[in-house]
């Protein structure tokens, strides 16, 4: 661990980890962790799914208890706070209670009293004003936060959680879902907050942010701290090195990619000029025959819209999608499907199974209709080759095909809902997250199993996905970054390029694309 | 492609949950026999006149009839993921229309065809659905409070029109149903029979009962598999408005006239009798065969009660304790309790 050089003799220590290690069972998620956060610092905190940076933020706000190492807050001991109480935590994710207003949202956890022992709105109200004030907001005191802007609503989070007293304040995304100019205003209050002392833990998958508002770094790598360093003279590919580490970096991927399409062949799937609202903007692609093609981005990026709405699972503006020449109608699942889309979504337990029904049932609920004798009654025995058929080509362990899909583990969950997209005989195929939350077996069957089946049936398949370590089949990745389509590169590729390219970074290669619309940004 | 070539993973499987076969469920539907043939023997031992073949037939089956064919409605609605209060109201409110406009005799009289007056106590269940269904599927109101207004207004539309009085003069077809009986089987009894048997083949075995499940167990997976769960929230609240008046039809044949306060009440009873057998108030759970046992179980108690000299007046307060009493027994957390008293050796 390096030390951050330039930082004045003067300066207390806000925050100070010596040697965390916490495991989960056998797993090591940190192991020997130091870091040091000055007073009024705003230390990015980096590092990829995975890394140890969850486990590191609830060992920071008290969450969790690690087995060796100690946590200490030198430059607040006077102030008798307890530890849990230090650090002020602002998820992605809202907390706020949307029918309450702004002041009372503040004051939530700690109502100030009168002596009859019920709520004191005065004094309420004055402290979440006095709160607002500072970021020039007091006139939303009384609004409800439901009708408040996004911006407005982050600002409230801030403030209840600085309402405790905390002085050092962890922000986790808090970029996600705010526009441009709110994102600027956000920054510029940030920097007021650190000239009062308070210090900040800044959280964020958009590297170009942390060199906006962030002086130093941490980067954790497989439950390690990688990298502690000022960010002065660094670039986003120096942070990307860190998070991905060399040898993931140079490690190509270990299935073989697909062949690249026969540009002779004619495209199955053809997407134009794709837009919805402000979220995804003239997004166009074409996969052929026995094509795997890769859409990355971040978090928000806009990805998961554009193959929700390629599915029929959401409307969209503009753009046409056609399937063999034939246009696919907009906004319905079903036709999506009898069109010869195959869907998987990118959330298995929101969306990918019935969790109490039989594996069998689940696999074949989108083609029931094909499974119907004349009276219109579903023939049991079709049903069960139909799975059977399924359930062998992945490989799904199970007890019984009438086993409950949420009595599985969560990689033959996730084999069962590859199962229902593929059960349609689709000729293109949507995989979103094909391989999230699985461990390590799982994700390589899949993997595998996806790729023959597209070479085999030779169908057209996109795979959507925020994690670079998912595309091994595809000949070639799309990159989507704040909406739109920024280049394309060809296989092999590594890890790291596609981590840097998510950024918005393509560097020296040749897949960028000439868009002069996007020339403006 | 060399990918069956590649490492075939052994995938190691966690610790294995139970797994519930198509036996166990099979035996989760008849978890209330053993608790019917106990109340059938308690019943056929100490009450007079219970285990008689006519007492079985036309008291307890054929009470139970109107109940039975109205918690298979819900019970359809409650696997879907939804409520609907308002069948109670609807089981009013139809035959009211219906001999409001049928009869002179206190009512309008504008509808002098029988089968014609049947119909618009039918169109009038299937209004209040589409209107129900619009308002929870379109808008996305609580069903719960959706239906709980309709059963409100649509009861107080019930005293408006019949300004408290009771209809007699009922359509020929209605009031034969009533007293008509196939091999001295009362109709009704076979109607009840029937609704059981076809929605149970139609839940397990038609497409449109299983995305029914489907939709109550997952909204959102079912939406991604395809199944437009717009339409199929509306089909369900248009059903069970339908088989609702269908039902009050059906009670006002039974007691031979409309009454301003038909159907009061009845609601309780009908998610007692479907939560009882097994349908789970989450949605998506329970089975059809399952809700029937628990009409037959409520069925018997009842006339227990009615026949034994229970006072009248405390009828429906012995009634409740019973009911409560059976959701506990069938409570998965009291079983377990109990499940621990007893040696895991006498488990087995």
């Amino acid at each position: 661990m390096t030390t951050v050089e330039g930082r004045p003799e003067t300066q207390r220590t806000a925050l100070r980890l010596e040697g965390i290690t916490k495991r989960f069972g056998t797993t090591l998620a940190l192991d020997s962790v130091s870091m040091e956060v000055a007073e009024g610092e705003v230390r990015a905190l980096l590092g990829r799914n995975g890394a140890g940076k969850s486990t590191l933020i609830s060992v920071v706000t008290g969450l969790l208890t690690p087995e060796e190492g100690t946590l200490a807050f030198p430059a607040g001991e006077e102030d008798g706070l307890r530890s849990d109480q230090r650090v002020a935590c602002v998820y992605q994710k809202s907390t706020l209670v949307p029918y309450l207003t702004a002041a009372e949202n503040i004051v939530l956890d700690a109502y100030p009293k009168n002596r009859a022992g019920l709520v004191d709105w005065k004094a309420a109200r004055e402290k979440a004003r006095s709160l607002l004030d500072e970021w020039g907001a007091e006139d939303i005191v009384d609004a409800l936060v439901e009708d408040l802007e996004p911006l407005q609503r982050k600002i409230v989070e801030v403030c209840r959680a600085l309402g405790t007293g905390a002085r050092i304040l962890l922000l986790d995304e808090p970029t996600a879902g705010l526009d441009g100019d709110a994102t600027r205003t956000l920054f510029h209050r940030m920097s007021e907050l650190t000239r009062q002392g308070i210090t900040i833990i800044y959280v964020s998958h958009y590297l170009e942010e942390v060199f906006e508002v962030c002086r130093t770094v941490t980067i954790v790598r497989d439950g390690r701290v990688v990298m502690t360093d000022s960010l002065e003279g660094l670039r986003v590919p120096d942070l990307v090195d860190a998070m991905v580490g060399e040898e993931a970096a140079a490690r190509e991927s270990q299935v073989p990619a697909l062949e690249p399409a026969d540009p002779d062949d004619a495209p199955i799937l053809s997407v134009s000029r794709l837009g919805i609202d402000d979220v995804v903007t003239d997004f166009s692609v074409e996969i052929r025959p026995g094509e795997c093609v890769g859409l990355v981005g971040l978090e928000g990026s806009g990805l998961f819209e554009a193959a929700r709405a390629i599915a029929g699972l959401d409307r969209y503006d503009q753009g046409a999608i056609s399937v063999r020449g034939r246009p696919v109608p907009r906004g319905d699942v079903m036709r999506a499907i009898r069109a010869g889309i195959g869907f998987l979504p990118e959330d298995r337990h929101a969306s990918g199974f019935v969790p109490e029904m039989a594996n069998e049932e689940n696999a074949t609920i989108s083609v029931l209709n094909r499974l119907t004798s004349r009276i219109g009654l579903i023939r049991p025995s079709a049903r069960r080759a139909v799975y059977a058929d399924l359930s062998s080509a992945w490989e799904i362990k199970q007890s019984s095909f009438d086993q409950y899909t949420k009595e599985l583990s969560g990689g033959n969950q996730q084999k069962v809902a590859l199962a229902r997209a593929f059960a349609s005989k689709p000729d293109v195929l949507v995989l979103a997250n094909p391989t999230a939350g699985v461990d390590v077996s799982a994700k390589a069957s899949i993997v595998e199993s996806i790729a023959a089946r597209v070479a085999s049936d030779r169908t057209a398949c996109l795979i959507v996905s925020t994690d670079e370590s998912e595309f091994e089949p595809c000949s070639r990745v799309l990159i989507m970054y704040r909406g739109r389509l920024i280049g394309e590169l060809e296989a092999p590729w590594t890890e790291h390029v596609l981590a840097a390219a998510v950024q918005g970074d393509l560097g020296e290669s040749q897949g960028a694309f000439e868009n002069p619309e996007t020339t403006e940004s | 492609m060399s990918y069956s070539a590649l490492t075939k993973t052994v995938e190691t499987v966690p610790a294995a949950p139970k797994p519930v076969s198509r036996w166990r469920q099979i035996l989760r539907d008849l978890a209330l026999i053993p608790v019917i043939v106990i109340v059938f023997i308690v019943g056929a031992v100490f009450v007079p006149n219970f285990a008689t073949p006519n007492n079985i037939v036309s008291n307890i089956l054929s009470v139970s009839a109107v109940l039975g064919v109205a918690v298979v409605a819900q019970s359809i609605v409650l696997i879907g993921g939804y409520f609907d209060l308002s069948a109670q109201s609807v089981i009013g409110l139809a035959p009211m229309l219906m001999v409001w406009l049928y009869t002179t005799d206190g009512g309008v009289g504008v509808v002098s065809n029988p089968w014609l007056a049947i119909l618009s106590a039918l169109v009038l269940g299937a209004i209040v659905g589409l209107v129900n269904g619009l308002l929870v599927g379109r808008l996305g109101m609580n069903a719960f409070i959706v239906t709980l207004a309709m059963l409100i207004l649509l009861q107080g539309f019930t005293l408006g029109i019949s300004g408290g009085q009771t209809f007699t003069d009922l359509p020929p077809a209605v009031a034969a149903l009533g007293f008509a009986n196939v091999l001295g089987i009362p109709v009704d009894v076979l109607i009840l029979v029937l609704v059981v048997a076809i929605a149970a083949v139609f839940m397990r075995f038609a497409p449109t009962g299983r995305r029914i499940y489907a939709m109550g167990g997952n909204k959102e997976a079912a939406r991604a598999a395809g199944i437009n769960t717009l339409r199929m929230t509306i089909g369900l609240f248009i059903f069970s408005g339908v088989v609702a008046a269908f039902a009050g039809l059906m009670l006002s044949a039974r007691i031979a006239a409309v009454t301003s306060s038909q159907g009061n009440n009845i609601i309780f009873t009908v998610f007692a009798a479907a939560v009882i057998g097994g349908i789970s108030l989450d949605g998506g759970k329970g089975t059809i065969i399952g809700a029937a046992t628990g009409v037959l179980l409520l069925g018997m108690i009842q006339n227990i009660l009615v026949l034994s000299a229970v006072p009248s007046f405390w009828i429906d307060a012995t009634y409740g304790a019973i009911i409560l009493g059976a959701l506990l027994i069938g409570s998965p957390q009291v079983r377990g309790m109990f499940s621990k008293l007893i040696p895991a050796r006498m488990r087995r």
